[in-house]
């Protein structure tokens, strides 16, 4: 039964245990799911345990409780199937962007002419066929960001994890970004796990807002918005789309980082 | 930066690292600040010339302690054989310690660095090494590897290898932790990672390194030769001290420092051109 879903987290936590042994439980009791090409967005307070959630999904860091199912299997055995989008690009700059995108591939030695192909297909996708041969300097912020979506993307994945990707963006870069996004999962169908402070942003993409709460992080609610797709700008000014942020803020508690 | 001892051969250290006076740049469009920085850099030596060589007219020093420029180049012409050859030799041994220096320390950096649970046993010993005035190592070089050549190469490596180590590790050190999460997704094996990330993110801090260690090692060479030397640069401030021929000395001086100073610009242009991006980004 586990087996439909594209990730299962179950009973999932996680403690840290500093030198002085003291111990840190950042998460607990964490249980949810992602069904196949599902975007969720992930919202809560900074220190929350966002970013150690993703990490312990995709892999980078073990859970010290329960299990995660990536389609019904272990973590170590799906970890190709994970693709990642950090909040800065972090492109080589010694790399042009088409090298650049294809870095997981060299990585995994799974460079063909088709994978290329592949990789050039994405770069046009996200608007840069033209500057696949130029270097990260040559581009803006956004631009780069984009690239670094292509990356994470080269690999086929059926996961996208995005851990607040335009979090360092100006706010018009972020909503054409957001387009972006929305039109990229669309294509591609994968699942999409999504982290983001603006809980406005997190609403107008996701299929459903999970709100992590503070110490130690547990899921304080599950929110599934229900707005027709594909979404437009317009949405954003919709009395719907107002009470789903409402509700989420009101879950968040305080005044944490609205954008 | 490292606690490299200062020799008493100031003279060889390249004082600012400036751009190349004649360096062919890698980037057109840098092409008139790259010359103009020539012209500015050949100005202001120069004009230290000229200075010292007022210095020494006004305040009418006895050839015994100070000698000008002009003195000096006419030494320098009237020898030029005699300079060269000896020139040639520091400058064998200073680059031979000077690679040597470089793939120790460059390895010893990546060894620390990846070798994390050996770190806390090779960092103290290295610092602890490295607390030794290198100079005082010289002697015992001598005893090992004796009056010749080798022991003044030893003496610069030891001496070229601690800003490498350093330098290595810094540079590997800060390779941002995404691109190791990337790698770590990707099941990169760690050769992959080191040859497509680690090493080349370090190249700019490695770089660094050599352009401190390649003049700390004409040092190195010149101290091995005052210790033990027949020949050499060294040898011939020495024979110029017990002659109290200063302008001999003063020549050697210019030499020295000519030659630490092409040395560093050479490095300095091949850094350039190995790594054009560090010319666009910061
Ligand atoms: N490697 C670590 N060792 C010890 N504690 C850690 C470590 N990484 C994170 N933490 C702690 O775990 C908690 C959650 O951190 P995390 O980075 O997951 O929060 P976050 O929700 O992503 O925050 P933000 O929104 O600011 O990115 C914090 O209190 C942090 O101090
Ligand atoms: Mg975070």
């Amino acid at each position: 039964m586990t087996t439909d879903y594209a990730i299962s987290v179950n009973n999932v936590g996680k403690t840290y245990t500093s030198r002085d042994g003291q111990e840190n439980v950042v998460l607990k009791g964490l249980d949810f799911h992602v069904n196949p090409g599902e975007f969720v967005s992930i919202v809560g307070q900074s220190g929350s345990g966002k970013t150690t959630l993703l990490n312990t999904i995709s892999g980078l860091q073990e859970a010290s409780e329960g299990e995660i199912l990536i389609r019904g299997r272990e973590i170590s055995a799906a970890l190709k199937d994970i693709g990642m989008v950090f909040q800065s690009p972090v492109l080589l700059p010694w790399r042009n962007n088409l090298d650049n995108v294809l870095l997981p591939l060299e990585f995994r030695d799974a460079v063909t002419s088709e994978s290329k192909d592949h990789a050039m297909e994405l770069l046009q996708m996200v608007g840069l066929g033209e500057k696949a041969t130029r270097y990260s300097y040559e581009l803006s912020g956004g631009m780069q960001q984009r690239v670094a979506i292509c990356r994470a993307l080269v690999s086929r994945p059926e996961i996208l994890l995005m851990d607040e990707p335009f979090g360092a963006l100006d706010a018009m870069t972020r909503d054409s970004m957001n387009f972006e996004i929305q039109r990229i999962w669309r294509r591609t169908g994968c699942s999409v796990l999504f982290v983001t402070h603006s809980i406005s942003e997190a609403v107008w993409l996701a299929d459903r807002v999970v709100v992590v709460g503070d110490r130690p992080g547990r899921i304080v609610a599950d929110v599934k918005v229900d707005i027709e797709r594909p979404r437009a700008k317009e949405h954003k000014f919709s009395e719907n789309f107002a009470s789903y942020v409402a509700e989420i803020e009101s879950h968040i508690g305080v005044t944490a980082g609205i954008s | 930066m490292t606690t490299a001892p200062r020799i008493d051969t100031d003279a060889v250290r390249p004082v600012e690292p400036g751009p190349a006076p004649a360096a062919p740049p890698t980037a057109s469009r840098l092409k008139p600040e790259s010359f103009t920085a020539g012209i500015k850099a050949v100005v202001g030596l120069v004009g230290l010339f000229a200075i010292w060589e007022l210095a020494v007219f006004i305040f009418d020093f006895p050839k015994y302690l100070l000698v000008g420029p002009i003195s000096a180049f006419e030494e320098l012409f009237t020898n030029p054989g005699y300079f060269a050859v000896n020139a040639l030799t520091t400058l064998q041994e200073g680059l031979a310690g000077f690679a040597l220096g470089t793939a120790l320390g460059v390895l010893c950096g990546a060894l620390l660095y990846y070798a994390s649970f050996l770190r806390p046993f090779l960092y103290p010993a290295l610092i602890a090494i490295d607390t030794i005035p290198k100079v005082a190592l010289a002697p015992l070089f001598i005893v090992w590897f004796g009056f010749g050549f080798e022991s003044k190469a030893f003496v610069a490596m030891a001496i070229a290898f601690f800003p490498l180590v350093i330098n290595t590790f810094d540079g590997l050190n800060s390779v941002p932790h995404e691109l190791q999460d990337l790698a770590r997704i990707n099941r990169a094996s760690k050769l992959k990672k080191m040859m497509k990330i680690d090493f080349i993110y370090a190249l700019p801090s490695i770089f660094t390194g050599a352009k401190i260690s390649i003049s700390l090692a004409v040092g190195g060479a010149v101290v091995g030769e005052f210790i033990a030397g027949s020949k050499g640069l060294g040898y011939v401030i020495l024979l110029a001290n017990s002659q109290v021929d200063l302008p001999s000395m003063f020549a050697a001086f210019i030499v020295l420092a000519a030659i630490a100073l092409l040395l560093f610009f050479i490095i300095d242009l091949i850094s350039k051109k190995l790594l054009p991006w560090k010319n666009y980004t910061k």
